[in-house]
């Protein structure tokens, strides 16, 4: 159960402390490893340094020992017997040979005693763990017997020498040599003796040995397995998360696809919603400016009607008062036939602007502009703006005469807006200037209104963009005029600001919109 | 629309401020009828000097006029002191310029194109009050004339008479009263009843009760 929940725990977790984890572990374990293999390594090659060091050094000091006794002094004393050496020259060897063995002696009870002190603690302690009781201990007193028998022998064999001269050579020599032989015998035994630990430490190395490298072995397949263990989560982890991510990518690319197409299907409707939209706004458009005609052709015909209102009531009051002449009539009649006339020729006026008359025709450009002039009239006379029309040369179009005069409207139109709004302090103005170059009819419209705003200057000729509010502008004049000029009659439309003596005498921010119509012919 | 008695106006002056030569020409032409003259004008100029000059009783005046307005007209007018009734005439339906003219205290607000009738039952009404204050002014002149030349204790008596009738035309009064606040001897006081009496101008209905008949004045 425990395992479980530490393994729902670990699955919880977030994909990157996972993988921090997994690397954690692999290199915790890795560097175990090794610090262990190097301790171990160090460890049991001390073991073998100190089985080298101490024991070895001192079977060659024993072994220096017993060769003392038996080459040196024996064979001295030998030779003293045979009467090759003097005994005075044989002393002096035999001193020599005392010396060697007691600074022999001494440095291995120095180093048997110095033998207990532990280096290694690793070493040690896996021995204390393995035997409790260490055996060295038992056969200690065995040792010490063995040294201070060898101590007493030394101490003995030192005496019989001190002792010896010419006269007991005889005597002295075979017991000495007696005592020799005997402590040789001593001697071996302590280095059997040094030899059996020796080889107990050995075999007790070997089994730290073995220990060691099988915990190491232990360690690294428990690393191992762990880090495979954990791998193997990840892995699943990362497949399960893959899994998921498929499942998910599925879903999304489904629902990309479905709204794609519905994407597709809507920008089909309202691509042909916007078409639509297009026909009605310029049927708008066109509904705009024939209201704004509708309201000239009103006040054109007002006074007139008011006029002949007045004469048919005329007729009525001199009846009543008796003073209806013949001569009364004949003038109201006249006047009214002549009201009713101009009346009828303001509406003929109006009907040729709009037929939708597409055939193209043979015309002078300036009688285009001063019919548009015309029927612009009384719009401007109500804003008080002035309008000049420049003429500097007569040009024969060839085109449609109605979409021109359309235009021309339409421009006039925009700058009487313009001059509405503005704050000029002196006369509001519109010019147009009729000209030609080279191949070109050209027409400037120019008008004291502060000119465009720099901002939009770009976007004027765009569909329905108005900077007019709501119900006076459809946005859509301008980009009809220019699809009339550049489409229809393949010219050009633009519009810039400058600064214009408009009226001759202050320079004013105008606006200038310039249209040139190619000249057939 | 009751028919107005027109002949009031034939006496007026009328001042026309229009711009439309055309409308002006036919209305003059009709008005002229009816009034003891009328003076034609297109600019705001012009109607000033013939005000300066002429006596006008009314001013007609068209409220947009070439580059002028006829309700700044008005004001400057107003403004120098000179009140003379006006009309105002207008094409236009909206309402904008009829706070100014309420402001101005325009006489009436007529929309285009003109109806004669009501122009002319307009000038009427406006002209009436004005012809009949000339009407009582005139009245008062006469009685005042009359009383200077008469005996003035009849004079007074029959002021007193007048002053106290009823709403019934009913007088309450004795003559001891009449004595008491007019110095006057009782037989001329009686005499004087006596007279109205058989004219049928002031009847005994009960004691110190008197009926002043109306009427009987048309008689005379």
């Amino acid at each position: 159960m425990k395992l479980n929940d530490i393994f729902a725990y670990f699955n919880k977790l977030n994909f990157e402390i996972k993988t921090k984890f997994l690397i954690f572990i692999i290199s915790g374990g890795m560097f175990s490893i090794v610090v262990l293999s190097l301790i171990s390594t160090f460890s049991i090659k001390q073991d073998f340094d100190k089985l080298f060091e101490q024991r070895t050094t001192l079977f060659v000091k024993l072994e220096n020992m017993k060769d003392a006794y038996k080459v040196n002094i024996q064979d001295t004393l030998i030779d003293v017997e045979n009467n090759s050496i003097t005994l005075e020259d044989s002393k002096e060897v035999i001193n020599l040979a005392k010396q060697l063995i007691d600074s022999n002696w001494q440095e291995y009870k120095i180093a048997t005693d110095s033998n207990n002190t532990p280096i290694i603690y690793l070493t040690d302690f896996i021995k204390k763990i393995l035997e409790p009781d260490i055996p060295n201990k038992k056969n200690l007193i065995l040792k010490s017997n063995v040294i201070t028998n060898i101590d007493k022998k030394i101490i003995l064999i030192n005496k019989i020498l001190s002792e010896i001269n010419e006269k007991n050579i005889k005597k002295n020599f075979s017991n000495l040599y007696l005592e020799i032989n005997a402590i040789n015998i001593y001697i071996t035994s302590l280095i059997n003796y040094d030899l059996s630990l020796a080889i107990n430490e050995k075999r007790e190395t070997q089994k730290v040995f073995n220990i060691i490298i099988i915990s190491s072995v232990i360690s690294i397949i428990l690393v191992f397995i762990f880090s495979i263990v954990l791998s193997i989560i990840l892995i699943n982890n990362f497949r399960y998360l893959h899994k998921m991510l498929e499942v998910k990518i599925k879903n999304k690319t489904k629902e990309l696809k479905k709204l794609n197409n519905s994407l597709e299907k809507r920008v089909i409707q309202e691509v042909s919603n916007n078409r639509k939209k297009d026909i009605i706004m310029f049927q708008q458009a066109k509904l705009a400016s024939l209201g704004e005609m509708l309201n000239n052709i009103a006040h054109q015909w007002r006074q007139p009607l008011s006029s002949i209102i007045m004469i048919i009531q005329g007729f009525q009051t001199k009846m009543s008062m008796g003073k209806l002449t013949n001569e009364y009539i004949e003038n109201k009649v006249q006047d009214a036939l002549l009201l009713a006339n101009n009346m009828s020729n303001t509406l003929d006026d109006f009907k040729n602007f709009f037929s939708p008359d597409k055939a193209k025709s043979s015309f002078f450009l300036h009688d285009c502009a001063e019919h548009a002039v015309e029927l612009s009239k009384y719009l401007l006379d109500k804003q008080k703006i002035c309008l000049k029309l420049e003429i500097r040369c007569d040009i024969e179009l060839n085109t449609y005469y109605n979409e021109l005069s359309h235009v021309f409207l339409n421009i006039i139109s925009n700058s009487k807006d313009a001059l509405a709004t503005t704050t000029i302090k002196h006369d509001k103005m519109i010019k147009i200037i009729i000209s030609k170059y080279k191949n070109y009819a050209i027409i400037h419209f120019i008008d004291n209104g502060g000119g465009i705003d720099e901002n939009i200057i770009e976007h004027i000729f765009e569909p329905y963009y108005t900077t007019k509010y709501k119900s006076a502008g459809t946005g859509i004049g301008l980009y009809m005029s220019k699809q009339i000029i550049e489409k229809h009659m393949s010219g050009f439309i633009t519009c810039k600001n400058i600064y214009h003596k408009i009226d001759d005498i202050h320079n004013d921010k105008c606006s200038l919109f310039i249209i040139k119509i190619p000249i057939e012919g | 629309m009751e028919s107005r008695n027109l002949n009031i106006l034939l006496d007026a002056n009328i001042l026309y401020l229009e711009d439309d030569v055309d409308l002006s020409k036919h209305t003059t032409d009709i008005l002229e009828d009816f009034v003891h003259k009328i003076y034609s004008v297109e600019t705001i100029k012009d109607a000033l000097e013939i005000i300066k000059t002429k006596k006008i009783d009314l001013i007609i005046s068209d409220i947009l006029l070439e580059n002028e307005n006829g309700i700044d007209f008005l004001r400057d007018l107003k403004t120098k002191n000179i009140s003379i009734p006006a009309i105002l005439t207008t094409a236009h339906t909206d309402t904008k310029y009829l706070l100014d003219a309420i402001q101005l205290k325009v006489e009436n607000y007529i929309i285009k194109p003109i109806n004669i009738k009501e122009l002319l039952n307009t000038l009427h009404d406006v002209l009436l009050p004005i012809v009949q204050k000339k009407q009582i002014q005139k009245n008062i002149n006469i009685i005042k004339t009359i009383s200077a030349i008469t005996d003035s204790k009849q004079v007074e008596v029959i002021k007193y008479i007048m002053h106290n009738l009823d709403k019934e035309n009913i007088l309450v009064t004795s003559y001891s009263d009449i004595i008491d606040k007019i110095s006057i001897s009782k037989p001329t006081l009686i005499k004087l009843f006596k007279e109205l009496a058989e004219k049928n101008i002031l009847v005994k209905t009960a004691y110190k009760t008197y009926k002043f008949n109306e009427m009987a004045l048309d008689n005379i």
